[in-house]
């Protein structure tokens, strides 16, 4: 049997957490099932975000690999994890928990959970569903809970606002352009990106910056600036059109998904001087993998409503309980306000179409499995990138989950194409920047506000920018104390 | 007579003759092997070994796809600096692990280099490997004098200029070697001249050290950079004239299909009587062109000069592109060359 505590410096100081007391209940509940306890693995973790999609106690099966040369055949469980969230502990009879989920999990329904979908990859899971509807219908759920999405950040505000990193970047900036004027080498055109621009304060200080720094250098790269403001909310988009109204000359703005800039942006393949993202990255699909006794796993999901709280939503909403995921896969594909129209007879209005988005989301859990993975090269992180880039973080670092962050993958290996050889992608968001982070710490998911945050695997990104000729280095962000934030800088290497 | 010698356009009997730039697509287990390489996880033996059967699959799709000049891949070559920097006695590699087998070793060089006559690189070994893979006509290339020193810490010269000419009297004394051993078609390629285009006339100087005495059909090859894939730089191959005029090279193989074709006009502007390699392939990009394509920017080429100066060949090395892809590059090369020369031979 093997257990993992991973919040250790919860288990020293004043406030130290009594593991013995966590634990022991749920040795004892063990030791009273029949599991055969060698194929066992507990796992502990401090679960930080207040909404997320954990129970206090989650059991996940470890299956075992298909025979490599037979018909492919429903694989079987080899192993079992037992996750414990340590933060919790306290609020639950963790012995009568687990003898209960011990017990249940293996009768028919025995979980008693309404699911919304069969195993399957994390990334294309259903919560991913309600991630992408907040970001459609921000300003109706912006409506709902009477607060801007802006004011559920860390401190209330975007540190895309910053003065002074703006100034730093933008004078960094100046100095190349004028190297590259020197040679005769500078474009005609000088383009500027911002992916994720949200309502477009960024934009706004940025340009409004630029113009007083071109003007103290005096060398009019303004008038050739062009700053390209990029999002997936049409809704923010349209706000950030109107907050950067004084420089419209010099702006364009696009929808679109920021896994794939390309689609878009193609044009200006090898022209972009700088690439801004703030706090994109750690909102784009992800799964984890998880090296276990040597071998590699995949962790599929199933988002489900625990059954109480199913029934309880489908009362409040006067659905009838059979009725309850359809309505809901009506919300994911219609949006609240087309559901008014489909099913008016729950939902007479938006703000009670909302009110149901709200209790779903806030009820939503997701059950895990740990599937094996054939081969590293066969397994896609993202769109020209296979798994192969995951082994050196999982050879070097022995047994060990981590997020893969595909979605920030695959944005950024479709954005590295777009800078000029002398161009930056700049980053601000919640990066792990060393490994062992994986080990002490839970990176997510977790619920923010409508959406759900992951921590971004720094040390993937940046192996990966590596082998695509880039140095990605991180540093704490400097322009404000008491933040995760970290910022990413990606620049062509040799 | 030097100038005659490395200028003879024989014996490109052929039209249109199709060729590579050097490197051939390096497959990715290929690069996790050579990382382990430098791991420690497995002996320079086995990668001997490894680097032996790559290279006869290499030079065996160059064939099947109907290439007339065919090249070793460079597949021994971890990139194009540090298998020459690394064997040239003085330059000291500082640092000879590396975390990924494409990085750059960090070279330096403390004292003058010994310019002797005899060869230290050891590519008449890799040459004649391919020699006895093959019965087709063989290009070896290498990276030349100005390139290399592009990646050197320079602490022996007051003047780096000298220190070019130093590496490039070793690489005349290895081609002198070469030649002996029985290449005959040799190229030099500068994919970092293009970032430094006022120092053109020292980069052609140095050339013509290199090509000094050596009995081959030179090429000389000059891109905007391959490196991971990407250009290092932009411009316009403006800045390799006139000096690349007194280049005692045949062939002048340049970078068009990704750039355009603009440039070809300096071949109006200029008189260049010799070869010009014509990039029809765009190496940076996985989307196969089509022989129609491939034979249409030929057609533009033969607005400028005449068939006989033609040697048809991808923009720079296959390296970054997946094998299946430069497999069908290539054939979509040869077709569009094959489609020109019936052409021409029918009119």
């Amino acid at each position: 049997m093997f257990v993992e505590v991973r919040p250790t410096k919860k288990l020293r100081g004043a406030k130290a957490l009594n593991l013995t007391a966590c634990l022991s209940p749920i040795l004892d509940a063990l030791t009273e099932d029949s599991l055969d306890l060698s194929r066992l693995r507990l796992v502990c973790d401090w679960v930080q975000y207040k909404n997320n999609f954990r129970d206090v106690v989650d059991v996940r099966p470890i299956l075992s690999p298909p025979p490599r040369n037979g018909q492919p055949v429903e694989p079987v469980e080899d192993k079992l994890e037992i996750a414990i969230d340590l933060r919790r502990c306290a609020d639950a009879d963790l012995a009568d928990v687990v003898r209960d989920l011990l017990a249940r999990r293996v009768e028919p329904n025995g979980l008693e959970r309404v699911y919304l979908e069969n195993w399957t990859k994390a990334t294309t899971s259903r919560i991913w569903d309600f991630n992408s509807l907040y970001w459609r219908y921000l300003g109706v759920w912006e409506k709902a809970t009477g607060r801007l999405y802006e004011q559920a950040l860390p401190g209330g505000e975007s540190d895309a606002r910053n003065i002074a990193g703006v100034h730093e970047l933008i004078n960094e900036m100046l100095t190349v352009w004028d190297d590259l004027a020197a040679r005769n080498a500078l474009p005609d055109q000088l383009y500027v990106i911002e992916l994720g621009v949200g309502n477009g304060n960024q934009a706004k200080t940025w340009l409004d910056e630029f113009v007083k720094l071109d003007a103290e250098h005096g060398t009019e790269y303004y008038r050739r600036l062009h700053y390209m403001m990029c999002d997936y909310s049409e809704h923010v988009l349209a706000l950030a059109r109107e907050n950067v109204a004084d420089h419209a000359a010099h702006v364009s703005s696009f929808a679109l998904d920021a896994t794939t800039p390309m689609t878009a942006l193609g044009f200006l393949r090898y022209k972009v001087f700088l690439v801004y993202i703030s706090n994109v990255y750690d909102n784009l699909p992800t799964e984890d993998v998880a090296q276990i006794n040597g071998h590699t796993y995949r962790a599929e999901i199933r988002a489900y409503l625990p059954k109480a709280e199913a029934v309880r939503i489908a009362a409040e909403f006067g659905i009838e309980s059979p009725q309850l995921v359809g309505a809901i896969d009506k919300l994911l594909s219609l949006g609240p306000e087309l559901l008014v129209d489909a099913l008016s007879a729950y939902f007479p209005d938006a703000a009670r179409a909302a009110a149901f988005w709200m209790a779903t989301w806030d009820a939503l859990k997701l059950e895990e499995r740990y599937v094996p993975m054939t081969g590293l090269d066969l397994y896609e992180i993202a769109p020209g990138v296979n798994g192969e880039m995951l082994r050196p973080l999982l050879e070097r670092h022995g047994d060990v989950r981590m997020q893969v962050s595909n979605g920030a993958i695959a944005s950024f290996v479709d954005t590295l194409p777009l800078l000029h050889p002398y161009g930056r992608l700049q980053c601000h968001d919640i990066f792990v920047t060393d490994p062992h982070q994986y080990r002490t710490g839970f990176l997510g998911p977790g619920k923010y506000d409508g959406s759900i945050v992951n921590w971004v695997n720094g040390p993937l990104l940046q192996h990966i920018g590596r082998r695509k000729g880039f140095d990605v280095s991180f540093a704490p962000f400097a322009h404000r104390t008491g933040t995760n934030i970290v910022t990413l800088t990606a620049q062509v290497r040799d | 007579m030097t100038g005659a010698i490395a200028r003879s356009r024989e014996p490109a009997t052929l039209l249109l003759p199709t060729t590579v730039v050097g490197s051939y697509s390096v497959p990715e287990w290929l690069e996790r092997l050579k990382t382990d390489f430098y791991l420690h996880r497995i002996s320079p033996a086995h990668l001997d070994e490894i680097h032996d059967v790559a290279i006869k699959a290499a030079i065996k799709d160059q064939e099947q796809a109907g290439i007339d000049v065919v090249s070793d891949g460079e597949l021994r070559r971890d990139n194009d600096i540090d298998y020459l920097l690394a064997r040239i006695p003085g330059v000291s590699i500082t640092e000879a692990t590396k975390s990924y087998y494409y990085d750059y070793f960090e070279a330096e060089v403390r004292e003058p280099l010994s310019t002797g006559e005899t060869s230290a690189l050891g590519l008449v070994k890799d040459f004649l490997f391919t020699h006895g893979q093959t019965d087709s006509p063989i290009k070896f290339s290498f990276t030349g004098p100005f390139s290399l020193s592009r990646r050197i810490h320079n602490s022996a010269y007051d003047d780096r200029a000298d220190l070019i000419r130093s590496l490039a009297h070793a690489l005349n004394a290895e081609a002198r070697e070469l030649v002996a051993a029985g290449a005959t078609r040799l190229q030099i390629d500068e994919p970092f001249l293009a970032g430094y285009p006022g120092e053109v006339g020292l980069a052609i100087e140095a050339i013509n050290i290199v090509t000094k005495d050596v009995r081959a059909d030179w090429a000389l090859h000059v891109c905007y950079g391959n490196r991971y894939a990407r250009p290092s730089w932009e411009g316009h191959y403006d800045f390799l004239f006139p000096a690349v005029l007194d280049a005692d090279v045949g062939t002048l193989v340049l970078e068009f299909a990704r750039k355009g074709y603009g440039d070809l006009s300096l071949f109006k502007r200029y008189p260049w009587d010799r070869r010009l390699g014509l990039g029809v392939i765009d190496v940076k990009s996985e989307e196969v062109e089509t022989a129609d394509l491939v034979a249409s920017r030929i057609r533009k080429a033969l607005d400028v000069l005449s068939p006989d100066q033609l040697v048809v060949n991808p923009d720079c090395g296959l390296r970054h592109l997946p094998a299946y892809v430069a497999r069908a590059k290539l054939k979509a090369m040869v077709a569009g060359a094959a489609a020109v020369r019936e052409e021409l031979s029918s009119s």
